[in-house]
């Protein structure tokens, strides 16, 4: 909302000392937050008022003409002007050298320079009102028309902005800031906010004393609880005219467009008191009533294009004894303009309720002035300020007009909140304790009725604050603070009671998690989105019946949730590898499954959703990556203190390459997922000449240990034996066969390599590996090492069909 | 015989001191000090001299061999002292091989910094899953009926829920307020937590708005304490983030869930406060809401707002992140690219 601080002076004398700057900064802290500070003369500098002296035909240019033209200095001065209505005696716009317009009206800003058009000089320009950001006030009828100040009180030298009265002030606030301030969508509740602020005193708005004797017009409200109050003026011998400069300089600069003074005075109104209004021709009004109902099924309203729209029984509409005229609250039919004709009106003062005109509105996707404010509740009593101040506006700008028949129409009147605040409940919350006094003062400032007694404030809201913002004693604590600024209360000290340490361990587990892989193992952490373009998901060959989707997804083909991390993972690494060849990255989100679940209460029905880790290494060659990622998830339970995990092969994963996938169990159970990506699934996700090792789990799953469970083991006496050893064994024989027939022999065993090559027969592999016998008691003599190496070697051979390698 | 001896001694001490390797040094002292060495030739012949030429130049021939031992022992410390394992051409400027090292998401780290300082203040972790209910999302949070927030156009709703409402009604959170009321039915009061997450809004995506982004939100909840009391709360985020006081101002701010509201900002680190660009040219830049818990908020949790009373502060991580480093694009966050996660080591 824009705020002219010319507007805000009516009601308010502030003192000259404060600067704009100071009453923004005052307002931001403590009432609504303002976004800039405007002034609106600074775009008119070097533009000013010109008396044509005399035309004459430029020699080159038939379409341009030589200005002689006073602007107030010593001399006239010459300017080139193609303008269409240049006369002797006009008085003018002119740009002096140094100001900026819009050249033709179009584009940015350019500086005006002297200059030289066809050989005649020009200083500076006469304007069109495009060119100087006055199409509002000048409606050009043709593109090379010049504004005619005809008619207006100016001397030639003057600056424009002041000869026009446009010079202000606007604060430009966050209409988000308020969506709960339904008092301050007008210049009035701004300046009672000031003088609250500065303890000011607060100027009343005018009262007007409606005549005795006047026609009783006809208002029928048939939905009070929609409509609480309507009022009608019928106002004859009125006409279209422009309204007085001054209100078309507040409407300009706050943003609106003056069109007609009835018009004007409507919007000023509103700008003013924050109480919409309307004007409809009187003539239009058919059966000389109107009826506030709801639209019937079918019923049409046809607007000023001659377009309709429908409506439904659950639209209000203002209607006169025939058809409807407008949307109540939102907008006007084709009924309801005012006319170039127009010579009597009926004014609207009403109070529409908010739920209904959000309603209508957001099916019709239309918000305007009016409907923002009555979207925001409007207490009813507000109608007698828009209402005086219009009928006051209308004698002042039609001293002929009459007003010839007047209906009050108010079936509901907003009441006044009345809130008991204890004086023990504000000390306690403001965290000090304020005088009597200056509690008093603040409400008192802020339109409050205040009565004390006995450690207690009654309190009495005002109606523009009783309509839903205030009512409650926090809502009372809430005001004084903010008024008398947040910051002017020192910040107390919180006090704390220890009686437990914080231990998280689902907390500290997934960090360790993180810090494994990330700090430890070499990866990076991702974030993908949790919904997923589908291609993915079919990529990762699942299939789509359990996931959630979205009403509105940000695409079409990402209306689906995620099940799994996966399909994240792979749209992460096809990207990622247009720039790299290896990398290891991993993710830990939410996945959401269809299903029933209740975190909190047994009313709320959640679907399943689980905390998952994912982590993949890309590569070259398919083997090391593999048995890279199952040695970071071997090694992982050790180093985040948590339940051991044990892999087993089972039923292939859906993404998986069909030889190499294991489950991985925790104490028996499924929790998750290692192998290499498919060819099928590389292809269906476009990773190319490359390969992927994935892990997937639930986190949820993953149990914390309460602390660690290594046992300290004597560090030996005596040195232990270590012997390596290399056999040839048919492929079909695994490690694990391999270790099982000799681990009971030995003390410890450890894999170093496998291999196949030139010296290895077809159908055999080499397996290397060492393994430590220790000595117990004494060192062994090199007999019996040599006898126990025979018996493994025995054993392997026994077993695994092992036979030493030669070397 | 003596000048013999102060010859052998100059020689000696000469070669010595022109020997450059060990094994140089090895063959010197055998030629000086051995048992064929000119020394020990006039050692041998003192036999044939009197008594005080005998003495006189035994003492100085023992003196010569006492300096050549400590002059090779000189010189052997020398050239050790001068050996080097590699050659004198090793190349200090060639990088230091790379520990293998990956990287936590930023939002990760600074997540991670939040938690230690509010942890060291008996602030517990928690954490809500992602999809809520307009039950708890709104309705618990005082959020009046018609709030645009609960239109699909703000909100991710779920699709088969969308015409239901409350507990029944599913989207994925738009913010994070919802889990205070899980914590507090759960726990109960008094209670003090903090609780990171990702939340979700339907807008359009550019440079500053993302759909999925990071929000930090804490909440104390105690009998009789002050709203000014959340000072400290913001005085410990900013100065856990910046590393050092950041200038902040509280002003008057409006959310449904609170009573009071107030606005947190923070004096622009980029122009010092004299406005520029990124502070709209006013100075302060936005950084987190926060406010008293509204007593509608305490009843949903089954909480008496007579007797509880607490306050909300909630951190909007992205910009945090995004002020710390200089980021300009919310979106690098979710985009996986590690040409992006690489430079937060």
């Amino acid at each position: 909302m824009r705020v002219s601080l010319n507007l805000v002076k009516k009601y308010i004398d502030l003192p000259k000392e404060l600067t704009s700057k100071q009453i923004a900064y005052d307002l931001t802290l403590r009432t609504v937050e303002v976004e800039s500070v405007e002034n609106t003369s600074e775009k008119f500098h070097d533009i000013v008022v010109g008396k044509i002296l005399e035309v004459k035909k430029h020699p080159n240019a038939d379409s341009l003409k030589l200005c002689l033209t006073d602007i107030g200095e010593e001399e006239p001065v010459q300017i080139v002007c193609g303008g269409s209505n240049l006369y002797e005696g006009e008085f003018v716009i002119v740009s002096k050298p140094g100001s900026e317009v819009y050249w033709h009206g179009e584009g940015e800003l350019v500086k005006i320079k002297k200059s030289n058009l066809r050989g005649e000089s020009s200083f500076g320009m006469i304007c069109g009102a495009t060119e100087i950001f006055l199409k509002e006030m000048f409606p050009p009828k043709d593109e090379r028309e010049i504004v005619d100040l005809k008619g207006i009180d100016c001397k030639p030298g003057q600056n424009i902005a002041d000869v026009l009265e446009l010079a202000d002030t606007i604060l430009e606030i966050d209409n988000k800031s308020l969506t709960n301030r339904p008092d301050l969508w007008g210049h009035y509740g701004i300046a009672r906010e000031l003088s609250a602020i500065y303890h000011l005193p607060l100027k009343p708005l005018p009262k007007f004393k409606m005549p005795e004797g006047i026609k009783k017009y006809d208002v029928e409200i048939k939905e009070p609880q929609k409509c609480q109050r309507y009022a009608a003026v019928e106002i004859d011998n009125v006409s279209i005219k422009p309204s007085p400069l001054w209100m078309q300089a507040i409407l300009i600069n706050t943003g609106s467009r003056p069109i007609n003074a009835i018009v004007d005075i409507t919007n000023f109104v509103m700008i003013a008191a924050g109480q919409p209004e309307h004007a409809f021709d009187k003539t239009h009004v058919e059966g000389e009533k109107i009826v506030v109902r709801n639209a019937q099924k079918g019923e049409k309203l046809e607007l000023l294009d001659k377009n309709y729209i429908e409506l439904t029984e659950d639209d209000l509409v203002i209607c006169d004894t025939k058809e409807p005229m407008a949307l109540a609250g939102i907008r006007g039919g084709i009924k309801d303009s005012i006319l170039p004709e127009t010579t009597s009106i009926v004014l609207e003062v009403a109070n529409f309720t908010a739920k209904s005109i959000r309603k209508t509105g957001k099916r019709f996707d239309e918000k305007t002035d009016a409907s923002i404010r009555y979207e925001k509740n409007i207490d009813t009593q507000r109608v007698d300020d828009g209402l005086s101040l219009a009928l006051e506006l209308f004698k002042e700008i039609f001293p002929e007009s009459k007003i010839t028949a007047y209906v009050d129409n108010y079936p509901v009147k907003t009441e006044n909140e009345i809130i008991d605040v204890p004086e023990e409940f504000l000390n306690t919350r403001l965290g000090k304790t304020l005088p009597k006094e200056t509690i008093e003062r603040v409400l008192n400032d802020l339109g409050y009725k205040v009565e004390y007694a006995k450690g207690n404030y009654h309190v009495t809201v005002p109606v523009w604050r009783s309509t839903g913002d205030v009512y409650l004693k926090d809502d009372i604590m809430g005001d004084i603070a903010r008024l008398l600024s947040f910051e002017s209360f020192e910040p107390v000290p919180i006090t704390m009671s220890v009686d437990h340490a914080v231990l998280q361990r689902d907390y500290t587990l997934e960090r360790r998690i993180k810090e494994y892989l990330a700090l430890r193992c070499g990866f990076n952490e991702i974030f993908t989105y949790p919904w997923i373009d589908e291609k993915y998901i079919d990529a990762s060959g699942a299939n789509k019946e359990e996931n959630i989707t979205l009403v509105a997804p940000p695409s079409p083909s990402e209306k689906y949730l995620r099940t799994s991390l996966l399909p994240g993972s792979l749209e992460a690494i096809t990207n990622n590898l247009r720039y790299f060849t290896e990398f290891k990255m991993f993710e830990i989100a939410e996945v959401f499954k269809k299903g029933e679940y209740h975190p909190s209460t047994e009313e709320e029905t959640l679907p399943i959703q689980e905390k998952h880790l994912i982590a993949s290494i890309t590569g070259k060659d398919p083997q090391k990556l593999f048995y890279e990622l199952k040695g970071v998830l071997e090694l992982m339970p050790g180093y985040v203190h948590m339940e051991d995990i044990t892999l087993k092969q089972g039923d292939k994963p859906s993404w998986a390459d069909i030889n190499v996938h294991l489950d991985i169990l925790l104490k028996n159970k499924k929790i998750g997922e290692i192998g290499l990506l498919s060819i099928k699934t590389m292809n269906a996700a476009k990773i190319k000449r490359t390969n992927v090792a994935v892990l997937e789990l639930n986190l949820d799953k993953l149990e914390p240990l309460d602390s660690r469970t290594n046992n300290f083991k004597h560090i030996p006496v005596l040195p232990s034996v270590e012997k390596d050893l290399s056999v040839l064994v048919p492929e079909e024989i695994t490690w694990k066969e391999i270790e099982n027939a000799i681990k009971n022999r030995v003390d410890s065993i450890t894999f170093i390599e496998e291999y196949r090559g030139n010296q290895i027969p077809e159908g055999q592999k080499s397996i290397s590996f060492k393994f430590t016998i220790d000595n117990k008691e004494t060192t062994m003599t090199a007999e019996q090492i040599n006898e126990k190496m025979n018996s493994i070697i025995k054993e392997l051979n026994r077993k695994c069909k092992a036979t030493l390698r030669e070397e | 015989m003596k000048e013999k001896l102060t010859q052998i001694k100059e020689e000696g001490l000469q070669k010595i001191d022109n020997a450059k390797t060990l094994e140089e040094l090895q063959e010197i002292n055998k030629e000086l000090t051995g048992k064929k060495s000119a020394l020990a030739e006039v050692l041998k012949s003192l036999g044939s001299l009197n008594g005080d030429e005998r003495k006189e130049i035994g003492i100085l021939a023992t003196d010569i061999k006492t300096s050549f031992a400590e002059t090779l022992k000189a010189k052997e410390d020398e050239i050790v002292e001068s050996k080097s394992v590699v050659s004198e051409n090793f190349d200090l400027t060639i990088p230091g091989t790379k520990v293998l090292g990956g990287t936590m998401h930023p939002i990760t780290q600074m997540c991670y910094d939040l938690n230690d300082a509010f942890l060291s203040l008996g602030f517990e972790v928690y954490s809500e899953d992602d999809i809520s209910s307009e039950k708890f999302a709104f309705d618990n949070l005082n959020f009046p009926e018609d709030h645009p927030a609960r239109q699909s156009m703000d909100t991710f709703w779920l699709e088969g829920t969308e015409e239901k409402s409350g507990n029944e009604r599913l989207c994925l959170r738009p913010h994070l307020t919802g889990g205070s009321v899980r914590y507090l039915l759960k726990h109960g009061a008094p209670a003090r937590f903090v609780y990171p997450g990702r939340v979700y809004r339907n807008e359009n995506t550019d440079a500053r708005h993302e759909r999925a982004f990071f929000q930090y939100e804490a909440l104390i909840v105690d009998k009789n304490i002050s709203f000014s009391s959340g000072m400290v709360m913001i005085q410990t985020i900013l100065e856990k983030v910046f590393g050092r006081k950041v200038n902040v101002r509280m002003r008057e701010g409006f959310f449904p869930f609170t009573e009071p509201g107030y606005e947190i900002d923070m004096e622009c680190l980029v122009c010092g406060g004299k406005g520029c660009k990124v502070c709209n040219h006013n100075g302060w830049i936005e950084v987190m809401p926060g406010g008293v818990i509204h007593p509608n908020v305490l009843k949903s949790a089954n909480l008496d707002p007579d007797v509880w009373t607490g306050f909300y502060i909630n951190i909007g991580l992205d910009r945090l992140v995004m002020m710390r480093y200089g980021v300009d694009d919310v979106r690098l966050f979710h985009s996986a690219d590690l040409r992006f996660l690489n430079q937060f080591k």
